[in-house]
């Protein structure tokens, strides 16, 4: 990647619009080799943001989901203890002794996504994406802090392990929770701003290749709208492309056919927005004018 | 170009401005530059705005002193136009005049920096624009001004302080539980999960605790025509406690509005602009028991179980005293603690005459009087103290 155009035309060939700012953003984590913390509505493409770009990059995205109790022996690494026990008893009918050394060496050790990526030993850098960081607890985020800065990872018993190709690592957050400031000092940070329509018909018309365009335009332009209202939970990206793509799959062409307020649980998720969606959907009665 | 010069320079700028960027960002941007090409004022804005700004909140700041230093000769491009955080009303203050007139007396280095704390001893008279700094006596004679008195600028400065009384929050036993050293349960799970190092036997004990989570707070407010002199103080109120802890807020008069989203907006002004055009029927007439069968049954009513309750009115209803009697003891049993606001229980020989008062008045843990900051700052510390046993 030699400039920020060519990122945006490398995503653009995986099916991923992207904008100034997120190929900004994008390109100068690859090249400055820095983490890129995301955040955003739900919905606007963050985890697909880092998905498009392995395939981008054509390596491995390795995943790292974050939930609350979330610990090193997950996210790091873990001793194999079941195999650590069958060596001392095969060395006790050997009559063989074992030591401190044999036992924890990196046969024994398992690793988890973090340190997979730092011993990832392919021709180019894997991706890894700690998705949805705001949701681990503050002292996950403290454990990150030698990966994140250093793309090390000390082990006690065997020692420090750096990566010879640092990971390209992407954190996103929901933004539930506010994030320490040492961990967003160690990362390029980008808010991903909700795109306007006419880009976001033209994500759609990438995600759902079988739409037809005026479909396309209809659907955009009233989430849109539906956007405005007081929603609990608005539709973000993700949630138009489902609607749009359950609309080709039925058949429907018009948002006013009776089909549709069946389709709404794809963009409403609670009874009240529910309601309100549907009471926004356009009626069949005046023909073609729309409010 | 001078690259070094020119990021320590924008980052002294974006410090002034509020923005915690350090040396750390200043690298990243001296990098950042050096592998853009840098041509336009698009390459240098993103790659500016990647490295240097870490948080949302901080965007509007960097839009502000960004567009200060290269708007002189560049149009605006479309994408800050469509950034709603850059509207012009925003009232985030920098000093960016005021910092290049005195970039003079740094010795003739390429950026201002901050101004020697010496600077201000030496010559008091300095007639640059200083911040009026408000003595603890000042506020305290203008906690005991009625509300009507006060105009907006008061009314926020009081609502800082008022903020500050939030800062210990009461919280709630949850039903998980954490790990702790000084916990009194034994945690089954993780002390046989360790176990495994060590062939199965409980060698060490993991201990637990319950994880204790803020109380939630649910504040209701009056905007009828008879609070006009309380609504734009009570908005502070709401506006506090939306902002320093996680409350749901709510306004009514004849419907009930939803201001949680409006008046979490970080700048108090645009979150009272926001949550004003928000109420459609401010100054009307009141319909407190409707309001609060509304509440309950809303998606929202859930938030009320277990929460701290607040409502501030005056207690004129046009609801039967009935109603107001079914839907306080329908929140009286969902809520952990109800206390009523009443602007007028402060006045001499006030009693809860009004049948809409007097009929919720057994349902509410406690009556207090509402004109003042000070009786507003005194409602929560009651809040907040611990329940002894006033349930009763």
């Amino acid at each position: 990647m030699n400039s920020f155009d060519d990122v945006r035309a490398r995503l653009d060939t995986v099916d991923y619009l992207v904008d100034d700012g997120l190929a900004m953003a994008v390109f100068l984590a690859v090249r400055l080799g820095k983490p890129l913390l995301l955040e955003g509505e739900p919905g606007v493409g963050k985890t697909a943001a880092a998905k498009a770009l392995a395939r981008a990059l054509d390596t491995p995205l390795i995943r790292l989901q974050c939930y609350e109790g979330l610990t090193a022996s997950e996210a790091l690494y873990e001793w194999n203890y079941q195999r650590q026990l069958l060596a001392i008893r095969l060395a006790e009918a050997d009559g063989s002794r074992l030591g401190d050394a044999d036992l924890f060496t990196a046969d024994f050790l398992q690793e988890r996504a973090i340190l997979r990526a730092v011993r990832y030993s392919g021709p180019r850098p894997p991706v890894l994406l700690i998705d949805e960081i705001d949701r681990a607890d503050d002292e996950f985020e403290a454990l990150l802090f030698e990966f994140l800065g250093e793309a090390a990872i000390t082990i006690p018993e065997l020692g420090t392990f750096v990566a010879t190709r640092p990971p390209v690592v992407v954190l996103t957050s929901n933004h539930s929770r506010d994030l320490h400031d040492a961990l967003r000092r160690r990362c390029l940070y980008h808010w991903i701003e909700f795109p306007g329509p006419a880009r976001v018909a033209a994500i759609v018309r990438r995600a759902v290749p079988g739409a037809a365009e005026p479909l396309i335009r209809d659907t955009t332009e009233f989430v849109g709208r539906v956007r405005a209202l007081d929603l609990e939970k608005a539709p973000g990206l993700a949630e138009t492309i489902d609607w749009v793509s359950a609309l080709a799959a039925l058949g429907v062409t018009d948002l006013v056919e009776p089909l549709v307020p069946q389709t709404v649980g794809t963009i409403a998720k609670t009874p009240a927005d529910r309601r309100a969606v549907v009471a926004a959907l356009p009626s069949a009665a005046p023909p073609g004018g729309q409010p | 170009m001078d690259r070094a010069a020119f990021a320590v320079a924008l980052v002294d700028r974006c410090r002034r401005a509020g923005l915690s960027a350090g040396l750390t960002e200043t690298g990243d941007l001296i990098r950042a530059l050096s592998v853009v090409s840098a041509g336009s004022r698009e390459e240098i804005y993103w790659s500016a705005r990647v490295t240097l700004v870490r948080r949302q909140a901080d965007l509007v700041a960097f839009e502000r002193v960004f567009a200060g230093v290269f708007d002189d000769d560049v149009p605006l491009s479309l994408t800050r136009d469509a950034d709603p955080a850059a509207r012009p009303e925003d009232d985030v203050q920098l000093p960016l005049p005021g910092a290049t007139s005195r970039s003079g007396t740094n010795g003739g280095l390429p950026w201002a920096t901050l101004p020697p704390p010496v600077a201000a001893r030496d010559e008091p008279g300095d007639d640059a624009p200083a911040v009026p700094e408000m003595l603890p006596a000042a506020l305290a004679a203008l906690a005991d001004r009625p509300f009507d008195e006060l105009d907006a600028a008061q009314l926020e400065a009081l609502a800082r302080t008022l903020a500050a009384e939030l800062e210990y929050w009461p919280r709630r036993r949850s039903r998980r539980r954490a790990i702790d050293a000084r916990g009194r349960r034994v945690s089954l799970r993780h002390t046989i999960a360790q176990a495994r190092r060590t062939a199965f036997e409980p060698v060490t004990l993991i201990r637990e605790r319950p994880v204790r989570r803020p109380r939630r707070a649910v504040l209701l407010c009056d905007v009828s025509g008879s609070m006009r002199a309380q609504t734009a103080a009570y908005l502070h109120l709401m506006r506090v406690f939306a902002t320093v802890t996680a409350a749901e807020v709510f306004a009514f008069a004849t419907t009930l509005t939803r201001l949680t989203p409006a008046l979490r907006h970080p700048s108090a002004r645009e979150a009272i602009a926001h949550a004003s055009e928000a109420v459609t029927d401010r100054f009307s007439g009141t319909r407190i028991a409707s309001n609060i069968a509304a509440l309950l049954d809303s998606p929202h009513g859930n938030t009320l179980r277990g929460a701290l309750v607040l409502i501030a009115s005056d207690g004129w209803d046009s609801d039967p005293p009935e109603r107001m009697a079914a839907a306080m003891a329908r929140l009286r049993r969902r809520a952990h603690r109800v206390i009523w606001l009443n602007p007028r229980a402060g006045a001499h020989g006030f009693a809860p005459k009004v049948a809409g008062m007097s009929a919720a008045l057994p349902f509410c843990d406690r009556m207090l009087p509402a004109a003042t900051f000070g009786d507003l700052v005194t409602a929560v510390r009651v809040l907040l103290a611990p329940l002894v046993s006033s349930r009763a």
